[in-house]
């Protein structure tokens, strides 16, 4: 058994009276890629900004690995190993991709131990090759404001894979892309697999057939249940709450 | 190294060697003109380097550049022959024995309540250090408490904008400390090292000229840093880079203190040239004239600002110096701030860019950047 990269500890939120996420216990391995699934509201986006620290829990903890991160600043959470992508894509707009990968790439943070010119040869070949990886060889020198949104999200993920986090938040990778875009995400995010603890946000079933393992579900800002794609699908509590009678796809 | 990037090293080399050249064209009296227009230069990068590279908008800049010139200008008045030939061994403002009270000691202790505050002015590098230190440590102390609370945009630009005007009139109400409206006039001359500054000498004019040069390169070597880059980066999306493990408000605050560092010396340079202080520095309109340069040279070019500020303060007095336009000359200067604003948004600095890229373009169609998708096409 590997160890636990993430666990969230009886968490929840209470906004003035309402609960938008409400004790969620949710223990993720070393490595592992956890998808997070429920309907609109169901508390998904809440849960991840309460572990990145953009909005403060009321109840609970959250640790990283053995690190107890609960409402810790953004950045000193960042900086404990979380790695966050946001739903609508968020980049360096006036920067070059190069220029956006190479800002993630800043390994110590402080303003003065910045105060020098250029990147190392080691640092430099980490940025082609996550370049490569994200495939935007043809873009790298022109401003992120120029992309399109799909590859606005690949360097997103791209800026991520460079910061180079423990555990990786995806809060809906695929929103907005065509098929092919799609497709290449997945193929993006399966790359990261096992290098790095992975928790997505995703509606996209087709998606998340393709790059889940296991898959918790979230219902009203609660843990409905919990398993593997199959179990999900046959899950009729799952059924009920969002899945409606049909199933899912 | 790309062509751009030779271009940029020879507009800053040939703009460094047109300054420094200047002297030879020019009588003592257009050299102490000018020697203003370069101090406005040294404000209008300090400028782009808040409003272009942080996107912090800092309508109160004449405060950091008031402050460095009254603390030089309190040292620069206890050395002027007015305050030495006062009856007293001591040097003591003129003003403040036209206000005393009947029977009040000439001395600077105790002439008035607030006369010990010049005290320690009786020596020129008390002014000279506190003409730097004193803006830096209000900026630090401002933006700690400003960027700590995640204040941007606008509402900074409103602070700042207050706090000017609440310290313009601290300094007009403490008329028996600070001459009020009237501010510090009649000073004596900077000396440093042996060498004084005569306000009307070449020396004072190179003095302002190599401030100005070393300003724009060590202000664009620090936005060529790792830090620059950074600094940027939150420009553009504060919060991912905060997601990326940077505590944002400490880059602000470095760059908001160099900003008024500059313009602290710059405040120290005017009252050598100028050989006055005065509230009106910390006016809104001053304040807002800066970020007018800025805009017109380009706000995201330290040296495209510096221009900026240089050429429409040239314009400005050779237009209200033309008999036929000296009712219109606000006017024109308005208009041009319109049409710069309205037909080149990022200043004469992004037409020389584009004009560059174009040029580039031209000669290595090969090498053209690909076409750019644009976002409704790609969705």
């Amino acid at each position: 058994m590997s160890a636990i990269a993430l666990t969230i500890d009886g968490l929840g939120v209470d906004f003035g009276g309402f609960r938008a996420v409400n004790n969620v216990s949710i223990t993720v391995f070393d490595g592992e890629l956890r998808v997070l699934l429920g309907a609109n509201g169901a508390g998904k986006t809440t849960l991840m900004d309460l572990v990145s620290g953009k909005t403060r829990s009321t109840q609970g903890r959250v640790f990283v690995y053995d690190t107890d991160i609960t409402n810790w600043p953004e950045h000193r959470i960042a900086r404990a190993g979380i790695g966050r992508k946001f739903q609508i894509p968020s980049v360096f707009r006036d920067l070059t991709v190069r220029q956006n990968l190479e800002v993630a790439n800043c390994r110590n943070p402080s303003v003065l131990a910045n105060l020098r010119f250029g990147f190392s040869r080691a640092e430099a070949n980490r940025v082609d090759d996550v370049i490569a990886l994200i495939g935007l060889d043809a873009e790298h020198d022109v401003m992120a404001a120029y992309l399109s949104h799909g590859q606005t999200q690949w360097l997103e993920l791209g800026m991520l894979i460079v910061q180079d986090p423990k555990v990786v938040l995806l809060d809906e990778p695929t929103a907005g892309m065509t098929q092919a875009e799609t497709r290449k995400t997945a193929e993006i995010i399966n790359n990261l697999k096992g290098r790095h603890t992975i928790l997505v946000v995703e509606h996209d079933m087709g998606f998340v057939r393709e790059i889940a393992e296991r898959i918790t579900v979230l219902h009203l800002g609660e843990v409905l249940a919990e398993g593997s794609v199959e179990d999900i699908e046959r899950n009729p509590k799952v059924r009920e709450a969002y899945l409606g009678s049909k199933g899912i796809s | 190294m790309s062509i751009e990037r030779k271009f940029q090293i020879a507009a800053y080399v040939l703009f460094i060697a047109v300054i420094f050249t200047a002297p030879v064209f020019g009588d003592e009296f257009w050299l102490n003109r000018i020697s203003k227009y370069l101090v406005y230069g040294m404000l209008g990068v300090a400028i782009a380097l808040t409003w272009g590279y942080a996107g912090i908008l800092n309508l109160g800049q004449g405060l950091f550049f008031g402050l460095g010139a009254y603390m030089l200008a309190m040292s620069l008045k206890l050395s002027s022959l007015t305050s030495l030939q006062q009856g007293s061994d001591k040097p003591v403002p003129d003003f403040m024995l036209w206000n005393a009270e009947p029977g009040a000691p000439t001395e600077l202790c105790c002439i008035n309540k607030g006369s010990f505050l010049w005290l320690p002015f009786q020596s020129q590098s008390v002014g000279l250090v506190l003409g730097i230190v004193l803006p830096v440590v209000i900026a630090g102390a401002l933006g700690m408490l400003v960027f700590r609370k995640r204040i941007s945009g606008v509402f900074v630009s409103i602070i700042t904008l207050a706090l000017v005007l609440l310290v313009r009139l601290v300094m007009v109400d403490a008329q028996p400390v600070t001459n009020g409206f009237n501010g510090l006039t009649d000073l004596g001359w900077l000396t440093i090292g042996g060498v004084e500054f005569d306000p009307y000498s070449r020396a004072t004019y190179y003095l302002c000229a190599v401030c100005l040069s070393l300003t724009l390169i060590g202000a664009r070597l620090i936005v060529e840093t790792r830090a620059g880059m950074i600094l940027q980066a939150i420009r553009d999306d504060q919060v991912r880079a905060r997601y990326l493990g940077f505590d944002v408000s400490l880059y602000q605050v470095f760059f908001f203190v160099i900003s008024a560092g500059i313009a602290g010396v710059a405040g120290m340079l005017y009252v050598v040239v100028a050989e006055f202080a005065s509230p009106t520095f910390m006016d809104l309109s001053f304040s807002v004239t800066m970020v007018v340069w800025a805009a017109v040279g380009g706000r995201s070019s330290l040296l495209g600002a510096c221009i900026g500020a240089i050429l429409i303060n040239m314009i400005e007095a050779e237009v209200s110096e033309t008999e036929a336009l000296v009712e219109a000359w606000k006017a024109i200067i308005g208009l041009i701030f319109v049409l710069v604003v309205l037909f080149m948004p990022r200043g004469l600095g992004g037409v020389a860019h584009d004009v560059l890229r174009w040029f580039v373009r031209r000669r290595k169609p090969a090498e053209a950047l690909p076409a750019l998708p644009r976002q409704s096409e790609a969705l």
